[in-house]
């Protein structure tokens, strides 16, 4: 073994060695863990959203400072005499280059006027904006922080035979999202019900004819009228209120008119219970009441809309069949 | 007399690209063909050594795209009749740049459209590291090698008054980085490494930061970071210096540490091992070939390995010794002499081959 191959050996004894070490120490909570974490966020905080947050601004002020032409023309040459020649012609033509140079520094800074104007106008559009989101969605930060930490809720398996019952004459494929329930998934199949899941959670990324991404995500380039039916669950207790609308809206958009639809609910105040104060009142789309999913299914003249709790009162079932 | 020239964006003497294209022209006039540097911006200072990009020969027997950005020379490159040679140094991806600045995310974008688009145009191309081989490979080029790129591993001495002043000030563990301030080069992440060293293991070290301003936006990110982290005393801003200031560098740190998170070669961290600096690297695109045994390279760059992995250089005189004799080692692979007979090498038969 020569001094390079033994050396290289030796590193990467080190490297194991010190990963140990890092390992170790932070295990042990000497590390300054909350440091570390601030420093992170404080760097995502100042990456900008685009390019136009930082770039425009500095794109023009380099416009700006390449707009001013300057009418020296260099005499730099390998020979004296050429840097003579070079001088010569500079000296004699300087009249006509710098009015030539005065005439296109004056169309640069012509340029970078309306250049100004559309940043300033951007910047406008961007303030707006931004200020619309807060209305909107102000606590988008904090509900995110909490949804992380939050499991799901089982589904009640009385609500098996109602779905697949319900399901059984589905003309299509049947959506099931985004709370996957892998036995559930497995009974419905079983029955005959053509049903694929979708859920954001890596966790039962093994299933089969499960995607992973989030509902909207999928919906949104589903084609529309594609859908025999589908079943909204999970999202149901952890989106804001937009989230869901949206979700639903763009569920009924690709369902075909006579899709078998079924949303499953928990109920506000098990959801309150389970989750205590602070998450009701920062998931300000803590479930709709089983009332509401009616109402709203109702409204987009849904059939033979009928609501199951179930037995131990903590969830609803809402069926329906869209005309 | 056969010529072949070379075509490269920009040219500066202050940059890796522009010495490699004014030593590679020295090389291929060692070879006898004629060759000339055309460009289309043109530092001042090399006015009489390059000419303006339109007076490229069209009956010049080969041009060779220095290609590290996007920039309508390609295509007055891609369409000339003679032999085509690409030299490539690697075009930093946009999504680590787009964010940051405007200007640079569009031109580094051309940049990698213009590397696909020119494929089954090139006859040949050079590549600085394997890394960037691979990537032109993917993308169908039929013949492709790596020769690194040439540049002289400074014999300057150090400036004394530096080294005083350095040697002077110094404290604790004393980290290195070389490069441009820039997102790929992740200076944040070496701030949070140094933070951490100081707290974890109660060394008063010291971060030195040598190189230009890159993106505005980026560079205020750092500034804010450092003063968040508390620590505006312990990181220096060296900016752009002499060769004979950046040696005193080189000689007054304990250790070099790259974090960067993307490096198509990476010429200070030669730089670093043949003045005898411990190298420790973050291993990811070219650096860890870069690297390659002759430093420390983690497989991840979270700061609690970092602080560890430079804690354990700064105080294990074995392991840092080591390091010195074999980044010593490596950095003699990259000899310009040995370097420039590769190229030497190369378009000798290139051009026999024509």
């Amino acid at each position: 073994m020569n001094d390079s191959q033994s050396d290289a050996t030796y590193f990467e004894s080190v490297v194991s060695e010190i990963e140990a070490e890092a390992q170790r120490r932070s295990d042990s909570g000497e590390y300054p863990r909350a440091l570390l974490r601030s420093l992170d966020e404080e760097f995502r905080r100042w990456i900008p959203d685009a390019s136009l947050e930082n770039g425009v601004e500095d794109t023009i002020r380099g416009v700006e400072a390449a707009a001013y032409v300057d009418p020296v023309v260099p005499v730099d040459s390998r020979s004296p005499l050429g840097r003579y020649i070079k001088w010569a012609v500079r000296r004699f033509t300087y009249f006509y280059h710098r009015h030539t140079a005065q005439q296109i520094t004056a169309l640069g800074i012509h340029i970078t006027r309306p250049l100004r104007l559309l940043d300033a106008s951007v910047k406008n559009v961007d303030r707006r904006l931004s200020a619309l989101e807060d209305r909107f969605d102000v606590g988008t930060t904090a509900r995110a922080e909490l949804i992380a930490g939050i499991s799901a809720f089982p589904i009640s398996s009385d609500f098996r035979e109602v779905l697949a019952s319900h399901l059984a004459t589905a003309s299509g494929r049947v959506l099931f999202g985004d709370q996957v329930d892998p036995d559930l998934l497995q009974f419905l199949r079983a029955s005959g019900v053509d049903t694929y899941g979708v859920t954001p959670s890596s966790e039962r990324s093994d299933l089969v004819d499960v995607r992973q991404e989030t509902l909207i995500e999928h919906l949104e380039h589903l084609e529309d009228k594609s859908l025999g039916g589908f079943v909204l669950c999970g999202l149901t207790g952890r989106a804001s209120l937009n989230e869901q609308l949206r979700a639903l809206r763009l569920l009924l958009l690709r369902s075909k008119p006579d899709a078998r639809v079924a949303v499953i609910v928990v109920h506000a105040e098990t959801w309150s219970a389970r989750l205590g104060p602070v998450a009701a009142d920062l998931l300000d789309g803590r479930p709709l009441h089983p009332e509401t999913w009616t109402h709203l299914l109702l409204r987009e003249h849904a059939l033979e809309v009928t609501a199951v709790q179930s037995s131990d009162s903590q969830s609803t079932l809402i069926t329906a069949k869209l005309s | 007399m056969t010529s072949v020239h070379q075509l490269v964006p920009t040219i500066s003497p202050r940059d890796a690209v522009g010495n490699h294209t004014l030593a590679l022209q020295g090389v291929l006039r060692g070879l006898g063909f004629e060759s000339e540097i055309f460009s289309m911006f043109r530092h001042p200072d090399l006015m009489t050594k390059t000419h303006y990009v339109d007076q490229l020969p069209p009956n010049a027997d080969a041009v060779i795209y220095q290609l590290s950005i996007g920039s309508p020379v390609a295509d007055r490159w891609a369409r000339h009749p003679g032999k085509k040679i690409a030299n490539y140094h690697n075009i930093t991806p946009i999504s680590l740049v787009g964010k940051w600045d405007g200007l640079l995310a569009a031109e580094v974008q051309l940049g990698r459209d213009q590397m696909a688009r020119y494929a089954n145009v090139c006859d040949h191309a050079i590549c600085d590291s394997d890394f960037n081989k691979a990537e032109l490979d993917a993308l169908g080029y039929p013949s492709t090698e790596t020769v690194p790129v040439l540049f002289d591993i400074s014999s300057a001495k150090a400036d004394k008054g530096t080294l005083t002043r350095l040697l002077r000030n110094r404290r604790g563990t004393q980290v290195l980085f070389v490069g441009r301030i820039a997102p790929n080069k992740a200076h944040h992440d070496l701030v949070a490494a140094v933070r951490t060293l100081r707290d974890a293991h109660g060394d008063e070290a010291h971060l030195h930061i040598v190189g230009t301003d890159g993106p505005p936006g980026y560079r205020r990110v750092v500034d804010t970071i450092v003063s968040h982290a508390g620590m505006r005393g312990h990181v220096t801003f060296h900016g752009s210096i002499t060769q004979e200031e950046l040696v005193a560098h080189y000689q007054a740190a304990d250790v070099f540490c790259c974090l960067s998170d993307h490096e198509g070669f990476c010429v200070p961290v030669i730089e670093a091992m043949h003045h005898g600096l411990p190298v420790v690297a973050y291993e990811c695109t070219a650096v860890g070939e870069t690297v390659s045994g002759g430093g420390l390279l983690l497989p991840e760059k979270n700061s609690l390995l970092v602080a560890a992995a430079l804690h354990r250089v700064s105080t294990d005189a074995q392991l840092a010794g080591r390091l010195q004799e074999a980044g010593r080692r490596r950095a003699a692979d990259f000899n310009r002499t040995v370097t420039e007979s590769r190229f030497r090498d190369s378009f000798s038969v290139l051009m026999e081959s024509q």
